[in-house]
C-alpha cells in the first residue's frame, strides 16, 4: 500500500478552562489514504471540528496541541514554521465550514474571495492585467465546475445575494480553487435544506471521483457519512471509539456506542422499530468520569469500565477498531 | 376592574422584588460597578448634606484669603482644605454644594426624559400610526442637531438659569428614550404573550404598563445611567460657557470659568472642580457599565 | 441602485434641513417678551421709533406665519440677516469665521482617528493584554472628562510646565502669513511660509488634542470591541484557511468588517465634536464660529446666534449624509 495522504498519530489538543484543562481531541489516531473519503462521527462536542482545525493547526487560542503528530505525505505539520504552514492551508489541503452564510465575507464579491486563494499561493502566471484575466477566467471555472449558474455574473455578487446552498459551493468552489489533495469538510450540510445536503454531497462526491482528492467529512449524521464515505470513524469525548470499513461499522457495529447512534436513526425502508435515544447527556470535557468515558451512558456497562485506566484501541479484524472493553 | 389591574401588577412589583436582590447579587461580581456605585452614593450624601459638610458659606468669601492654595502645597491654610478662589471663598465648600447642580440637573433631566420618552416611545411603538409617523419625524428632527448646540440656542433665548438649564437639556434627551422603547416596544409587540393578553381581554394600558414595560425596563434603566454622566458633562459645558446656572450659584462648570483667568497663579480654582465632575462622571459610568453587563448585555451605547 | 439610494438619502435631507430652520425660528419665539426690547434693554436713548425700525427688521410687526415664510425664503436665499452689534451681514460673519472651526475640526478628527484606530486594532489582536487593558482604561477615562478640564490641564502641562506649546490664539502675529484660503496651515504651505506652518500648526495641537480626545475614546472602544467579535468570526477562520498571511487577514478581513460600526460612531461623534468646537475655542482662544456664537449670546445679538446655531446644525446633517453614503460604500449590504 502506498503512503498515507494524512496521519493522525496520538493527536491531542487542550482547552484550559476555568474549571480545568479540556482534552478536547485526546490521543487520535487517523489515516486518510489518497482519495478517501473518511466520515467523522460524533455528538457535537466531541471534538470532531477541533481535529479538523488542528490538522490545519488552525486551533483558536488558548487551545493548543499538546501531543501527537500529524502527518502529511509523510512529513509533519507541526514541524513546519508558520510561513511553510501557510503554503500548506489551501493549497495542499483545504477546509469547508458548517455555516455557509458565515463563512463568507460580507463585505467582498463572491469572485474576489475565490481569487484572493489564488492570488495567496501564486498560482496564476503572468502580470498586471493579463494575469487578473487569466484569474477571473480561473475564477470562472472553479464557480462552474461547483455548478453555481452564470458564474461571470454571479463572481461580481456578494456573499448576501446568494442562497445558503449556492453559497456553500461558492465556500466550497473557494477550496477548490488552487487544487488541494485534501478536503476537510466541517459539517457542510448540517446548515442546508435536505434537497440542497444531497446537491453538496453529490458535488463532493463528484469532485472525489473527478479529482481523486481525499476528504475528511465531518458530521453527526451518521446517514450522511453511511451514504457518502469509505472508512468512518466515530468520536466520542475526543477519542475514537470505534473505525473501519463504513460498511461493516453500520450493518455491524461493535461498539454500544455506534449501537445507540444507528438505533437514533429512523428508517425509511425495512422493518419498522422504535427509535430508542442514547439516555444522559453528552458529557462535560472538564469532568470526565475514570474509565471509559461512555461508561455513564452505556447500556452494556461492567465495573471495569470505571477503572481509572485508559482503555485501548484494538483492531479486532485487520481495519476493523474498537475501543471497547467487550472485545 | 380593580383586581383586574391591580393583580397584574401586584405580580411585577413582587418580581421586582426579586429581581432587586438578584441584582445586587449579581453586583458583587463587579466590583468596578461597585466602587462607581459606592462613590456615586458619597457625592449623593455630599449633595443632601452639603450644609453640614461644608465647612464655609460657599457663596461669601474672605478677602484676606483670597487665592489660598489648597492645604498640602506651600502656603496652603488647614481651614481651607482645597484653597480658596479671588475672592476667597473656600473651594471644598464650593465643590460640595456644586455637588447639587450636578447632580440634580443630572437626575431630574434624565428623569424627565426617561419618563417621557419613554411613555411617548411605548404609544408610538404600540399604536404605531399618525402618532408614531408624527413622534418620529420629530425625533429625527431632534437628532439632526448636536446635543450642545441644540442646548446652547436654547439657552441663548431662554436665558440662564436653574429650570431653563433642565428643560434646555430635556427637549433634546428624551429622543434617546423614546427611540429605545419604540424600538423595544416594536420588538416585544410581536410576541406571544403581548397576543395572549389581548385575548385575554386587558386594556392597552395595563399591556403596555404591565405586560410589556417590565421587559424593557431594563434596557431604559441602563440607558438612563449612562445618560446621566453625559447630561452632567453637558451641564458642566453649558455653565462653563456662562450659560448655565446663575454665576452665583455655585456649578462646578461655572467655577473651571471663573478660575481660568487666574490659571497660571492658582490653578487649583479650576482643576479641582474638574476633577470633581471627572471623578462623579467616571463613577457613574462606570455603575452604568456594569448594570449594563447585568441587565442587558445587547445594549451598547455609542 | 447604490447610485438611488445616495440620491434618495440626499433628497431626505432636504426636508431635515427644513426642520432645522423652523426651529431656529421657534428658538427665537422661546425668548420670553419682545426680542427687540431684550436687545435694546441694555441700551441707552433709544427712540421708539428706532425701536420700531428694529421689530421691522426682523419683520415682528407681521402675523407669525408671514415672519416664518419671510424668515425660511431668506435662509434659503442665503440671507441670514444683519449682526445686531456689529451691523453686518451674518452670513459673512460666519464665513469669515468658519475656516477657523474646520481646521481646528479637521485636526481633533485627524488626530483621533490617528490614535484610536491603531489602538483600537491592537487591543482588539491582543485582547486582554497590558496594551489592551491600559489603553481601554484610558479611553473609558477619555469618553468620562469634560473637554473643558481636560483642555486646562494640557494647557498646564504643556505651556506652564514644559512650555512646549502656545496657550492661546492661531498663530504668531509676528510670521506675518498672508491670508488665502483662512486655513492657516493651507495658507502657510500655499504661500510658502515655513514659520507660518509651524506655528499654525504648534498651535493647532492643544486644541486638536482637547476636541478629539473623546472621539478618540469612543472610536478606540468601539473599534476594539466590533473587531473582536468580527476576529471570531468563520470568515476570519476561512482566510486562515486559506493561507492568508495574519497581518492581512486582520487588516483585510477582520478591520475591513470592524469599520463598518466604527464609521457609523464616527458620525455619531461629529455632533459633539461640533458642540465641543464652542467649549475648546473658549478654553483655547481659538478665533472661530464657537466664540463667535458665544460672545454673540452674550450681546443678545439674536440674528448672530440664530444663524450661527443654524449652521451648526447644517453641518451636522451634511456630515451625517457624508457619513452615510460613506457607509453605502463600506457595506454591501446597507438599506439606508
Amino acid at each position: 500500500m502506498s503512503q498515507p495522504l494524512l496521519e493522525l498519530r496520538n493527536l491531542t489538543t487542550v482547552f484550559p478552562t476555568r474549571r480545568g484543562l479540556v482534552r478536547a481531541v485526546d490521543g487520535l489516531d487517523l489515516t486518510v489514504r489518497e482519495g478517501e473519503k473518511l466520515g467523522i462521527v460524533g455528538e457535537s462536542g466531541s471534538g470532531k471540528s477541533v481535529t479538523l482545525l488542528s490538522i490545519l493547526r488552525l486551533v483558536p487560542p488558548p487551545g493548543r496541541i499538546v501531543a501527537g503528530d500529524v502527518l502529511f505525505r509523510g512529513e509533519s505539520l507541526l514541524a513546519k514554521s508558520s510561513s511553510e504552514m501557510r503554503r500548506v492551508r489551501g493549497r495542499k489541503i483545504a477546509m469547508i465550514f458548517q455555516d455557509p452564510m458565515t463563512t463568507l465575507n460580507p463585505v467582498f464579491r463572491v469572485g474576489e474571495q475565490i481569487r484572493e486563494s489564488l492570488r495567496i499561493h501564486g498560482l496564476v502566471d503572468g502580470r498586471g492585467r493579463a494575469r487578473r484575466r487569466a484569474e477571473i477566467e480561473r475564477v470562472i471555472q472553479v464557480l462552474n465546475d461547483v455548478g453555481i449558474p452564470y458564474p461571470e455574473e454571479s463572481l461580481r455578487r456578494y456573499p448576501h445575494e446568494f442562497s445558503g446552498g449556492m453559497q456553500q459551493r461558492a465556500i466550497i468552489a473557494i477550496a477548490l480553487s488552487c487544487e488541494p489533495q485534501l478536503l476537510l469538510a466541517d459539517e457542510p450540510t448540517t446548515a442546508l435544506d435536505v434537497t440542497i445536503q444531497a446537491q453538496i454531497l453529490d458535488l463532493l462526491e463528484r469532485i472525489n471521483r473527478e479529482r481523486g482528492m481525499g476528504i475528511i467529512l465531518v458530521t453527526h449524521n451518521l446517514g450522511v457519512v453511511a451514504e457518502f464515505c469509505d472508512t468512518i470513524a466515530i468520536m466520542y469525548a475526543g477519542q475514537i471509539m470505534e473505525k473501519g470499513a463504513t460498511e461493516e461499522v453500520t450493518t455491524e457495529p461493535l461498539h454500544p456506542y455506534t449501537r445507540g447512534l444507528l438505533r437514533c436513526l429512523p428508517r425509511i425502508y425495512g422493518k419498522r422499530e422504535k427509535i430508542r435515544p442514547i439516555p444522559g447527556l453528552v458529557p462535560d470535557l472538564a469532568t470526565l468520569p475514570p474509565g471509559c468515558p461512555f461508561a455513564p451512558r452505556c447500556d452494556v456497562v461492567r465495573p471495569e469500565c470505571r477503572e481509572d485506566r485508559r482503555i485501548p484501541l484494538k483492531e479486532v479484524e485487520p481495519g476493523r477498531w474498537v475501543r471497547c472493553l467487550l472485545y | 376592574m380593580i383586581a383586574h389591574i391591580w393583580y397584574p401588577l401586584s405580580i411585577r412589583i413582587r418580581l421586582l422584588g426579586r429581581g432587586l436582590a438578584e441584582f445586587l447579587r449579581e453586583l458583587r461580581g463587579h466590583p468596578s460597578a461597585l466602587i462607581g456605585g459606592f462613590i456615586v452614593l458619597l457625592y449623593l450624601a455630599a449633595a443632601l448634606f452639603a450644609p453640614y459638610l461644608a465647612p464655609h458659606d460657599p457663596e461669601v468669601g474672605d478677602p484676606r484669603a483670597s487665592l489660598t492654595p489648597p492645604a498640602w502645597s506651600a502656603g496652603g491654610n488647614p481651614a481651607y482644605p482645597l484653597g480658596t478662589d479671588f475672592q476667597g471663598r473656600d473651594i471644598l465648600s464650593r465643590i460640595i454644594f456644586g455637588s447639587r447642580v450636578s447632580l440634580g440637573v443630572g437626575v431630574v433631566t434624565v428623569a424627565i426624559s426617561a419618563f417621557v420618552g419613554t411613555a411617548l416611545g411605548c404609544v408610538a411603538g404600540y399604536y404605531r400610526g399618525w402618532i408614531d409617523g408624527v413622534l418620529s419625524r420629530l425625533a429625527d428632527l431632534l437628532l439632526a442637531w448636536p446635543f450642545l448646540i441644540f442646548a446652547i440656542g436654547v439657552m441663548a433665548f431662554l436665558g440662564p438659569g436653574l429650570s431653563n438649564l433642565i428643560a434646555a437639556l430635556t427637549f433634546k434627551s428624551w429622543v434617546e428614550f423614546f427611540r429605545l422603547s419604540r424600538g423595544e416596544m416594536l420588538a416585544e409587540k410581536t410576541k406571544e404573550y403581548v397576543d395572549a393578553a389581548r385575548v385575554v381581554g386587558q386594556p392597552d394600558l395595563i399591556i403596555i404598563v404591565s405586560e410589556i414595560l417590565p421587559n424593557i425596563v431594563h434596557s431604559i434603566l441602563v440607558l438612563a445611567t449612562l445618560r446621566m454622566g453625559y447630561m452632567i458633562i453637558m451641564e458642566a459645558s453649558l455653565s462653563f460657557l456662562g450659560l448655565g446656572v446663575p454665576p452665583h450659584i455655585p456649578a462646578w462648570g461655572s467655577m473651571v470659568n471663573q478660575g481660568r483667568d487666574f490659571l497660571f497663579v492658582a490653578p487649583w480654582i479650576s482643576t479641582l472642580p474638574g476633577l470633581a465632575i471627572l471623578v462623579l462622571v467616571l463613577s457613574i459610568n462606570l455603575f452604568g457599565e456594569g448594570l449594563r453587563d447585568i441587565l442587558d448585555p445587547r445594549l451598547k451605547i455609542e | 441602485m447604490r447610485a438611488a439610494k445616495v440620491l434618495e438619502r440626499v433628497l431626505i435631507t432636504i426636508p431635515i434641513m427644513l426642520g432645522v430652520a423652523v426651529m431656529v425660528f421657534i428658538f427665537m419665539r422661546l425668548t420670553p417678551g419682545d426680542p427687540v426690547d431684550i436687545m435694546m434693554g441694555e441700551m441707552v436713548g433709544i427712540s421708539d421709533a428706532e425701536m420700531e425700525a428694529m421689530r421691522r427688521e426682523f419683520n415682528l410687526d407681521k402675523p407669525i406665519h408671514v415672519q416664518l415664510w419671510l424668515f425660511l425664503t431668506d435662509v434659503l436665499r442665503g440671507d441670514l440677516g444683519t449682526s445686531f452689534v456689529k451691523r453686518v451681514p451674518v452670513a459673512e460673519l460666519i464665513l469669515a469665521h468658519l475656516p477657523a472651526t474646520i481646521e481646528l475640526a479637521v485636526g481633533a478628527l485627524f488626530f483621533g482617528l490617528a490614535i484610536s484606530i491603531p489602538i483600537g486594532i491592537l487591543s482588539a489582536v491582543k485582547q486582554y493584554s497590558i496594551l489592551d487593558r491600559a489603553s481601554m482604561a484610558g479611553a473609558f477615562l477619555g469618553v468620562s472628562m469634560p473637554s473643558f478640564w481636560l483642555g486646562l490641564i494640557l494647557i498646564l502641562f504643556f505651556s506652564v510646565k514644559l512650555g512646549v506649546l502656545p496657550v492661546q490664539g492661531r498663530i504668531d502675529h509676528d510670521v506675518g502669513l498672508q491670508e488665502v484660503t483662512g486655513f492657516y496651515v493651507l495658507d502657510s504651505i500655499l504661500t510658502g511660509n515655513r514659520a507660518a506652518l509651524v506655528s499654525a500648526l504648534r498651535h493647532l495641537v492643544l486644541p486638536s488634542v482637547t476636541l478629539g480626545a473623546t472621539l478618540a475614546a469612543i472610536v478606540a472602544r468601539v473599534l476594539r470591541s466590533s473587531l473582536v467579535e468580527i476576529l471570531r468570526a468563520d470568515y476570519i477562520t476561512l482566510a486562515r484557511a486559506k493561507g492568508q498571511v495574519e497581518f492581512l487577514v486582520i487588516m483585510k478581513h477582520g478591520v475591513r468588517n470592524a469599520l463598518i460600526p466604527t464609521v457609523t460612531v464616527v458620525g455619531l461623534q461629529v455632533g459633539a465634536l461640533l458642540g465641543g468646537n464652542m467649549v475648546v475655542e473658549t478654553v483655547f482662544g481659538w478665533p472661530g464660529l464657537g466664540r463667535l456664537v458665544v460672545s454673540a449670546i452674550f450681546n443678545r445679538d439674536f440674528p448672530l446666534v440664530q444663524g450661527a446655531v443654524m449652521t451648526y446644525a447644517f453641518t451636522y446633517v451634511i456630515a451625517n449624509l457624508l457619513v452615510d453614503v460613506l457607509y453605502t460604500y463600506l457595506n454591501p449590504k446597507i438599506t439606508l
